[in-house]
């Protein structure tokens, strides 16, 4: 909302504040001034602030109401400019026909006046009027166009002129039953659906969508001679969605959808009025038309004059709380130990006692109530959830591994979040997502981590080992699911998978975990070479994945691992770790060669060797040397033909005499 | 046994000890003059042949003879074991590398929320999250936006099955599901990524990051708000920062507030970056409005709450000289290996 410094002057006689101070004053007092410039207007100089008007303050979207609130803040008296009354429409003693207009859409029109006026003469606009729509953003089209909106720009009240002598019949406010399109005033031609909007119309043709934009069929031009004046107060709601659904944002619908006070329509009217005769020679010629079903009356609020104080947490008197009031035009009256308060009409946004407390610490000013100090709050609780110090205690531990932390987009290309996930979820798919690329909801942290690479790989960078964390999505049984995962890539030059996994390995052991085991993935997600794709179990559980990526065309050898973080939290709470022992004799090592096939699992063959060991006797279980078996050793007759490996599995004995070590080793390999 | 006889011996020690030049040299020195059989250990055990008398008189030098002699043994020793010391680490000797060692760094917007985590938690804060899909209730109705609000519309919200389920567009879901969830006193922050559906450039992004907070309390008013918003300040942007505090409607607070710091650019002149108004708005506060603690079940009349929000993007983007918040997200960001950092 922009505003003259010299109109504000002018509303508000006593001010001596300057622009600067003024623009100040109205953002502390609820009006973020967001422009300033120093302009010429009428041949003098002059500076056109910009503020920011809240959703709630449909009053301030005009000069006039600006004004109100300068004048509230420092105490002095508004003057608004004084024009002609317009009689009331059934002023049985006023001039003319009735019009003949009709509102069927009672539903959603909550006011409407209109008048008619003959004896236009319509043209160029003076220079000044030009120079002031100007500033708004507005091309000048005539002097009745352009006073129609300077009304809007002073009072916030849109105003929409029709042509008489090319309105077919009555006039009706409707919703809109048979047009299927309408030409707007700016040539576009928007397509309308059944039953959605409020239109106005005659017996033939549409005249303007209402609230949003008046259509050609009835527009004002040089010819016009005889108009029809309307303001109209509609459901913002409708508004809004109309405003919406067909993209047609308007200065009218963006004031049109906020709670305008439908009794300002009757002054802003009469100003609109008294301007076209002014500059045009018209006169008024019918009665005015009137809907008006139901008259908004202010609501009653209580108000306990200590309240401002507690909120403020400064001292505020009740004496300049009533002041406060009584510059706000607020009609107030003693109840009991507190106050009833009436705000005037145009004062939609207040309703609750809290709304009071609001008004009289913003008059007083933000800028009273001290910053600085420290506050001694109240001592709560610890809520922190697991997860949360989880996630930091992995960062920090990827830091240490040399892993650099990423974000990602977690909206993806479906190609992309079909090839990594591994998931057992529905993919989620964003119903309006701007980017029209990227509408699918990650599953796996992979897609981000990719894309990452990419950009590495393409910019030369050495040593890839990055990480996030993050939310990866899907649905299951008509259920949106989420939960924390932590991505892990590596696209080492000269490592291999057992240093990355060895790197997960440190992570996860870091954490407390200390029984993981690698068994073939039981889905394999597209990206992974099928061949290298391993569940990673810790305490009998999957908690996530590991796998080589399928060559890229990079030729880089990229391993990626992904973990579910909100299932470990829940899973360490139960993790006792206690790696501390107390050691009174040297360890024993011994070693013992096993012979596997390809398909047996060392890790669950490790698994039933820690069961037949006593674990109080043990100090560490570890594949010392593994070893493929070549053809000439591959005993068919002993083995089937199968391909076999020999791992030298190594145990360290603690607590024990070398041969008490010896006798249990032999028995446990069966040696 | 003479003096002379032990002095000669001396000196025969001397030339030996002179000629010695490996630490196993002086094992040989030792056996023949101070061994058993040696030949000083020898001529000393005939001090015993002597009278009383004699005894009473050569005795003093014989002793002080034998430990000339035995220092001398000692020094030499000493000076041949530092060699071997010597030898032997130079043998084992290794040199520095001057490879770069790969260490890992934190994203900018982890850094930065951690750093502010560190002054809330400091202030009795917890640290919260919750679902990035959210329900509309908990990302609008409990938190007082009317349902015909602009950030319900279809050109702000990224729907997943309108009109109930979305992405967060606010961390004041967050906010809301503590509420409800919770009894008083608790005081939260609660980081997190949110979505708008909005075009993306240069300097706006449909995915950013929000950092929120909420306290109720069984007192809590603006000063205190303000006072916990201006440590938080303090610490961001330094002691200098100087902060403006205004009345501004949000519908989940009342009184509600917006929080501007005095453009760095132009120390309030008034520039471009400002559009001339000499502030830059980074945030929104306020106390909560009693219709949330309503909907929460929250007496309001016994507790009393403030909740601040403020976006992280570009306060990320000041502090780390990023220019595109793309950057952020896009893979654009890298690491520098060489540089000296300070870590949080």
């Amino acid at each position: 909302m922009k505003v003259l410094y010299s109109q504000i002057k002018e509303l508000v006689p006593g001010l001596k504040a300057d622009p600067k101070e003024v623009g100040e004053a109205l953002s502390l007092t609820g009006f973020m001034m967001d422009g300033f410039d120093e302009v010429k207007f009428k041949n003098r100089r002059d500076y056109l602030i910009g503020f920011e008007v809240r959703q709630n303050r449909a009053d301030c979207l005009g000069v006039f109401g600006l004004a109100r609130e300068v004048a509230a803040y420092y105490g002095l008296k508004l003057k608004l400019p004084e024009v002609k009354k317009i009689a009331a429409a059934d002023d049985p003693a006023c001039a003319g026909g009735r019009l003949d207009i009709k509102v069927e859409s009672e539903k959603f029109v909550k006011r409407v006046l209109a008048v008619k006026l003959a004896g236009v003469k319509n043209g160029d606009s003076p220079a000044w009027l030009k120079e002031y729509v100007g500033f708004h953003g507005i091309n000048s089209v005539n002097l009745l166009v352009d006073l129609s909106n300077y009304v809007m720009f002073l009072t916030g009240y849109p105003s929409h002129l029709i042509d008489f002598s090319k309105v077919n019949g009555g006039i009706k406010w409707s919703l809109n039953h048979n047009f299927t399109e309408i030409k707007t005033l700016f040539g576009a031609v928007v397509s309308l659906k059944q039953d959605q909007e409020i239109i106005i119309r005659d017996d033939k043709n549409i005249i303007a969508l209402a609230g949003l934009i008046g259509g050609q069929a009835a527009e004002i031009d040089d010819k016009t001679d005889t108009l029809i004046a309307e303001m109209a107060i509609y459901n913002r709601a409708v508004i809004r969605k109309n405003s919406r659904s067909l993209n047609i944002v308007t200065e009218a619908s963006h004031r049109l959808e906020k709670e305008l006070d439908p009794s300002g329509v009757q002054s802003a009217m009469e100003l609109l009025v008294a301007l076209i005769e002014e500059y045009s020679g018209a006169k008024a010629i019918s009665r005015p038309f009137e809907f008006y079903p139901k008259q908004y009356v202010s609501p009653t609020i209580e108000f306990s004059p200590e309240l401002p104080s507690q909120f403020a947490g400064i001292a505020i008197s009740e004496e300049k709380a009533l002041k406060i009031f009584n510059d706000l035009n607020f009609t107030v009256k003693k109840s009991g130990s507190g106050f009833l308060v009436t705000p005037p009409t145009y004062r939609q946004d207040l309703e609750f006692p809290e709304d009071l407390i609001e008004e009289v610490i913003r008059i007083h000013g933000y800028d009273k109530i001290p910053a600085k100090e420290v506050p001694k709050l109240q001592a709560a609780p610890d809520i922190t959830p697991k997860n949360i110090v989880l996630a930091e205690k992995i960062r920090d531990i990827l830091n240490a591994l040399g892993f650099d932390e990423i974000l990602s987009w977690p909206l993806t290309k479906p190609e992309d979040n079909a090839a990594a996930n591994y998931s057992d979820w529905q993919a989620i798919a964003a119903q309006n997502s701007i980017n029209d690329l990227y509408p699918i909801l990650r599953q796996s942290i992979a897609s981000g981590l990719l894309i990452q690479l990419d950009e590495y790989t393409k910019k030369n960078i050495k040593f890839i080992d990055i990480f996030e964390i993050g939310k990866v999505f899907g649905e299951q049984g008509g259920k949106y699911l989420e939960h924390e995962s932590l991505g892990l890539m590596s696209a080492p030059k000269d490592k291999s998978l057992p240093e990355f996994k060895n790197n997960l390995e440190t992570l996860l052991r870091s954490l407390g975990f200390s029984d993981l085991k690698y068994f073939n993935a039981k889905i394999k997600p597209a990206l992974a070479n099928p061949s290298s794709a391993w569940d990673i179990y810790a305490n009998g559980k999957v908690i996530g994945i590991i796998y080589k990526l399928r060559p890229p065309e990079s030729k880089l050898n990229v391993y990626f691992s992904e973990i579910d973080i909100t299932l470990i939290t829940e899973m360490l709470k139960g993790v006792k770790n206690n790696p501390a022992v107390e050691l009174t004799q040297k360890l024993i090592y011994l070693d013992a060669n096993i012979e596997l096939n390809k398909n047996e699992s060392v890790y669950k063959y490790l698994n039933q060797l820690e069961k037949k060991l006593d674990r109080k006797n043990l100090w560490a279980l570890t594949i010392a040397d593994i070893y493929p078996l070549p053809a000439r050793l591959n005993d068919a007759s002993r083995s089937g033909g199968e391909n076999k490996t020999r791992y030298t599995i190594r145990v360290a004995y603690k607590e024990l005499s070398d041969q008490e070590a010896k006798k249990i080793h032999l028995k446990v390999f069966d040696l | 046994m003479s003096e002379n006889k032990v002095k000669n011996l001396i000196d025969s020690l001397k030339r030996d000890l002179l000629s010695a030049r490996l630490i196993n040299d002086t094992e040989k020195i030792w056996r023949q003059y101070f061994g058993d059989s040696g030949s000083i250990k020898l001529a000393l055990k005939e001090i015993k042949n002597l009278t009383v008398a004699e005894k009473k008189i050569k005795m003093p030098l014989m002793k002080q003879l034998y430990q000339e002699a035995l220092d001398l043994f000692k020094a030499k020793e000493n000076l041949l074991k530092g060699d071997k010391l010597k030898s032997e680490l130079e043998a084992g000797a290794e040199e520095l590398n001057y490879d770069l060692p790969k260490i890992g760094h934190l994203h900018p917007i982890t850094k930065t929320i951690r750093e502010m985590n560190q002054l809330f938690t400091r202030l009795g804060f917890s640290i919260m999250d919750g679902p990035e899909i959210e329900e509309d209730e908990y990302c609008f109705q409990r938190l007082n936006v009317p349902f015909d609000h602009p950030a319900r519309d279809m050109q702000d919200t990224i729907y997943i099955k309108e009109p109930n389920v979305l992405l967060r567009t606010q961390t004041s879901s967050i906010e809301a599901r503590v509420l409800e969830n919770y009894k008083p006193p608790f005081k939260i922050v609660s980081p997190g990524r949110v979505y708008r559906n909005e075009n993306v450039n240069k300097s706006n992004h449909f995915i950013f990051h929000q950092y929120q907070a909420a306290a109720v309390l069984n007192e809590a008013s603006l000063k205190d708000l303000f006072g916990v918003f201006n440590v938080l300040l303090k610490k961001m942007y330094g002691p200098e920062v100087i902060v403006r505090y205004r009345n501004k409607y949000y519908p989940e607070v009342e009184p509600g507030a917006g929080i501007d710091l005095r453009c760095f650019n132009c120390q309030g002149k008034g520039c471009p970056i400002c559009k001339g108004i000499g502030w830059m708005e980074i945030g929104g506060a306020g106390i909560i409005h009693p219709n949330v603690m309503k909907k929460a079940g929250i007496d309001a009349k016994k507790w009393q709450g403030f909740a601040f929000g403020l976006g992280l993007d570009r306060l990320v983007m000041a502090k780390y000289n990023i220019t595109d918040i793309r950057t952020l997200l896009g893979g654009n960001l890298g690491y520098k290996y060489y540089e000296n950092e300070s870590f949080i």
